[in-house]
């Protein structure tokens, strides 16, 4: 590793751990000046510490506001290269962005094209992804032929069951009630736990410096 | 067959090959490798890094060069320090043929191919033609991108170095070969399947059954399978319950925090939902604070405001916007925007969603009476739950989301404080309309489907026989007024009976005799009044962590049913008919006499600053649980609330709600036919195979 980027990395690293202590103790003994006891000056305390890690935060929301106009741009740019190569697609996404503004800043408040062309294409989309699934869910047993291919297919067809509101299926209502609450709750719990404990790792990894940090 | 490329295995060879190199030579990282690599300055570093154009090549070849445009301005050395920093990317051949430590005996035969075209300074050779290197097991799901040489092609276009061509040219190495009809080894390679091929038939068969299903209750109603959604929410659902009471109680000119968190593509599933929790809450005359995370939820939540001004008739003003609601800024940031949100809600609310200041002064979020949250996510209802919620105490969140989102909206129900729902689905979103609209249809003097909700009277003995329609019928009643106020008894012989009757079931209550006795002519009803400068939680049990039923405030008052075993809880009366507890620390009991009712209906009228007092003077009368009750709905209060509810356009819900049905069933005919189907087929190969051994 040359000199110079060690230098970088160990700059970034040490920006990347201030910010996170900062912002962490921020949160931690900011929201709570009961930890600092009856004492006179406590909440005024409390603030001081809390008002680093609030600052930091809305930098960050300020931050990632702007990276919306950057990505904004950088899609015209690409497509804009796109534009020699002959991509009929590029040159239709351009017109419609422009024709965007432009309706927007003429008719400004009218938002009948949301309503009236991505409305539509979104749901058409999520209807278009109704027959993938079922048609996927149709193939289960062609891929994989065992007791778990078996399992999915069964717990598919029991819930679909129980939300017809058929009285005849009363029985697979049961079966699909005990499925959400237990086996569905559980699943659902344990990825909440996974998501906290993967969050808490990566972001002590980051302010260690142990993993990348904002240099990427 | 040739041999098939191990992809697993010469991952690993690389991988192994170089901490090998590493453990050898004490330094880090794979650049110890590059054999002669330039000696970069030190500083500055972030020069270095810039991406500066090629200025000597022009970047889009075939754009004329616009003339008026300012040139780059030329940077001596540094682009070329950028070109060599590019240039000097070194790729697996390379790296591997720095390699020393290990003789060339001794490397497999794709590590020695490596080192040998690095060896033999392959830089501008084309690498040698690999055998089948498709992917093994994904071939006929990851195919690699029509890489065309060209003059026009992607690769011309972009300009590339050698290094990187080197590794697009491994990355086509390794992806797989040419796409199409060529066969690179006797395989035939994977090509789309046309509609018309019979292989195709099930899948167009399906697809045609799905849509048939689901198109049917559009056009003709013979086709109705199953039965409608009740139009009140399932004795097990008292979560449900709990979310339409809550909204039910606001009170005029609360602010409600309305969260649209969902997308165009989840709209066919919540538009219903959102604008019937959006009609309830205009017809409550509370304000909605409209925020979002996703900026086309935003516009679409107005969109959907614009429909209910639309269905409104000429007499009614139409809702305005950073008046009657408010649609704030968007929320970057995701989290974190809604992290922003919680701790400055006050900069929030003043910029509305056109960038225009709303005139909005909030200390903070707990200024908000409720939160709605309207997903189809569950990530954000995580969201929400965690950066929202712990910041504000004693206020519910109430959630509505689509079926995916609604296992985990039910685990956040059951365990944490304040989440209250969820209402998912065009289901609880049918059951959530009829009852709002029997509920308003009530109010309206000319009901177009239900005439008001009036019980019977029926004298439960010679005293409360007494109670009838005239006796009571003096004073003005309302369903849905915010709070309850208190049953006038026709005789104190009712109010004994009542409090006998009443108090047997919890335990019994001592308050007559603590309080001054009523005289003898006049009516007299027990009844709590809230002390707490703050607004109180109605539960549906005696604990803190039953559901809270509705709200009460300041000054409201309420009948009184009974106690617990210890004082600590009064149950209550509610105007919509529920019975709720309220803790007893938080109220203070008073009996009232029919005539002090009546001076305190002035009083709370011309003392109370919102428009909620007038809501007050909505009576419901209750004379106990074992008397004779009964509700009689009036004429609508002064406005036009009702018109918000009940010019819903509900044409299309029993269709949408069959084509639903419909659409499931074929769903599980496709599965189960097909599966069966697969399962034959493969048993059937089995029995193949093992008689063929």
């Amino acid at each position: 590793m040359g000199r110079g980027q060690g230098v970088g990395a160990f700059f970034s690293a040490l920006v990347a751990f201030a910010v996170g202590v900062t912002v962490m103790l921020s949160l931690l003994l900011g929201d709570n000046p009961a930890l600092f006891g009856d004492r006179p000056g406590s909440d005024e305390l409390a603030r001081r510490i809390a008002l680093p890690g609030d600052v930091l935060l809305r930098l960050i929301v300020i931050f990632l506001a702007l990276s919306i106009v950057i990505g904004i741009a950088n899609l015209l740019f690409v497509h804009v290269s796109r534009l020699t190569s002959g991509k009929f697609y590029s040159a239709v996404l351009l017109a419609s962005f422009g024709f965007t503004i432009y309706w927007y800043v003429t008719r400004r408040g009218d938002t009948s094209l949301l309503e009236a062309v991505q409305l539509p294409i979104e749901s058409a989309l999520a209807a278009l992804l109704f027959v993938s699934l079922v048609h996927g869910s149709s193939r289960v047993m062609g891929k994989r032929n065992d007791i778990w291919g078996l399992l999915f297919v069964a717990v598919v067809v029991v819930v679909l069951l129980a939300s017809l509101p058929l009285a005849e299926l009363a029985p697979v209502k049961a079966w699909s009630d005990w499925l959400m609450r237990i086996p569905v709750s559980a699943g659902v719990r344990a990825m909440l736990l996974g998501i906290a404990l993967g969050m808490v790792v990566t972001g002590v990894r980051a302010v260690l410096g142990q993993d990348r940090s904002y240099r990427g | 067959m040739n041999e098939e490329f191990n992809w697993l295995e010469y991952s690993e060879s690389v991988e192994r090959a170089a901490a090998e190199a590493e453990e050898n030579s004490g330094r880090r990282g794979l650049r110890r490798f590059l054999p002669g690599r330039p000696k970069l300055p030190r500083f500055p570093n972030i020069l270095r890094r810039l991406k500066l154009p090629r200025l000597s090549r022009p970047r889009w070849p075939g754009l004329p060069s616009l003339p008026g445009l300012p040139r780059m301005p030329r940077l001596p050395g540094l682009r070329r320090k950028a070109q060599t920093q590019e240039s000097v990317q070194p790729s697996t051949a390379e790296l591997l043929g720095g390699q020393t430590n290990r003789p060339v005996e001794e490397l497999d035969d794709r590590l020695r191919a490596l080192r040998e075209r690095s060896a033999s300074g392959m830089m501008g050779a084309p690498p040698a033609p690999a055998p089948n290197q498709s992917l093994l097991d994904v071939d006929e799901v990851l195919v690699s991108p029509a890489f065309q040489q060209k003059p026009g092609g992607v690769i011309s276009a972009v300009a590339l170095t050698k290094a990187q061509q080197q590794q697009v040219e491994m990355l086509k190495d390794i992806v797989g070969g040419p796409l199409g009809t060529q066969e690179s080894d006797g395989r035939r390679l994977p090509r789309p399947t046309s509609v018309f091929s019979l292989s195709a038939l099930p899948r167009v068969l399906g697809t045609a059954l799905l849509a048939l299903f689901v198109s049917l209750p559009f056009v003709s109603s013979d086709f109705a399978e199953g039965e409608l959604p009740p139009v009140e929410f399932d004795e097990d659902r008292n979560s449900a319950t709990t979310f339409y009471n809550l909204l039910d109680n606001i009170a005029r000119d609360d602010y409600i925090l309305v969260a649209f968190e969902y997308g165009p593509a989840a709209a066919g599933e919540l538009d219903m939902l959102a604008e019937l929790l959006l009609r309830h809450i205009f017809a409550q005359r509370a304000t909605p604070l409209i925020v979002s995370s996703n900026p086309i939820a935003v516009v679409h939540a107005q969109n959907i405001i614009r429909e209910i001004n639309r269905s409104l008739s000429d007499a009614h003003a139409p809702l305005t916007a950073d008046e009657d609601y408010y649609l704030l800024r968007y929320l970057p940031g995701g989290a974190l925007g809604l992290r922003e949100l919680s701790e400055n809600f006050g900069d929030i609310a003043r910029v509305s969603a056109r960038g225009q200041l709303t005139g909005l002064e909030f200390a903070s979020l707990q200024e908000m009476t409720l939160m709605v949250l309207i997903t189809d996510s569950a990530e954000d209802l995580r969201s929400w739950a965690e950066q929202v919620l712990p910041e504000v105490t004693d206020m519910q969140l109430l959630v509505a989301t689509g079926f995916a989102a609604q296992p985990l909206a039910q685990a956040y129900a059951d365990s944490v404080e304040g989440v209250m729902g969820p209402v998912y689905g065009m289901r609880d979103a049918y059951t959530y309309g009829e009852k709002l609209h029997a509920n308003f249809s009530a109010l309206d003097p000319s009901p177009p489907e239900q005439e008001p909700i009036v019980e019977p009277v029926q004298a439960s003995d010679g005293a409360d026989g007494a109670t009838d329609s005239n006796a009571v019928s003096e004073p003005q009643i309302e369903r849905d007024g915010p709070t309850a106020l208190p049953a006038v008894s026709a005789s104190p012989e009712a109010t004994a009976t009542s409090a006998a009757t009443e108090t047997s079931q919890p335990t019994s209550t001592s308050a007559p005799t603590d309080t001054p006795a009523p005289t003898a002519t006049e009516a007299t009803l027990l009844a709590v009044e809230v002390t707490s400068p703050q607004r109180v939680n109605i539960r549906r049990g005696p604990t803190t962590v039953d559901d809270v039923l509705a709200l009460g405030y300041p000054g409201d008052l309420f009948e009184v049913l009974g106690t617990n075993g210890d004082g600590s809880w009064y149950q209550i009366a509610l105007d919509n008919g529920l019975e709720g507890w309220v803790a007893a620390f938080l109220v203070e009991e008073r009996v009232i006499t029919a005539s002090e009712l009546a001076g305190e209906e002035t009083n709370d009228s011309a003392s109370l600053p919102r428009e909620r007092a007038v809501m007050r003077l909505d009576f419901t009368f209750r004379l106990g649980k074992n008397q004779p009750r009964f509700y009689q709905a009036q004429a609508p209060a002064p406005g036009d609330r009702t018109e918000l509810v009940l010019t819903r356009d509900r044409s299309q819900e029993v269709p949408r709600l069959q084509a639903m049905t419909l659409g499931t069933l074929a769903a599980v005919l496709v599965i189960v036919i097909g599966n069966l189907f697969y399962a034959a087929r493969g048993l059937l190969r089995r029995r193949d195979s093992s008689g063929a051994r």
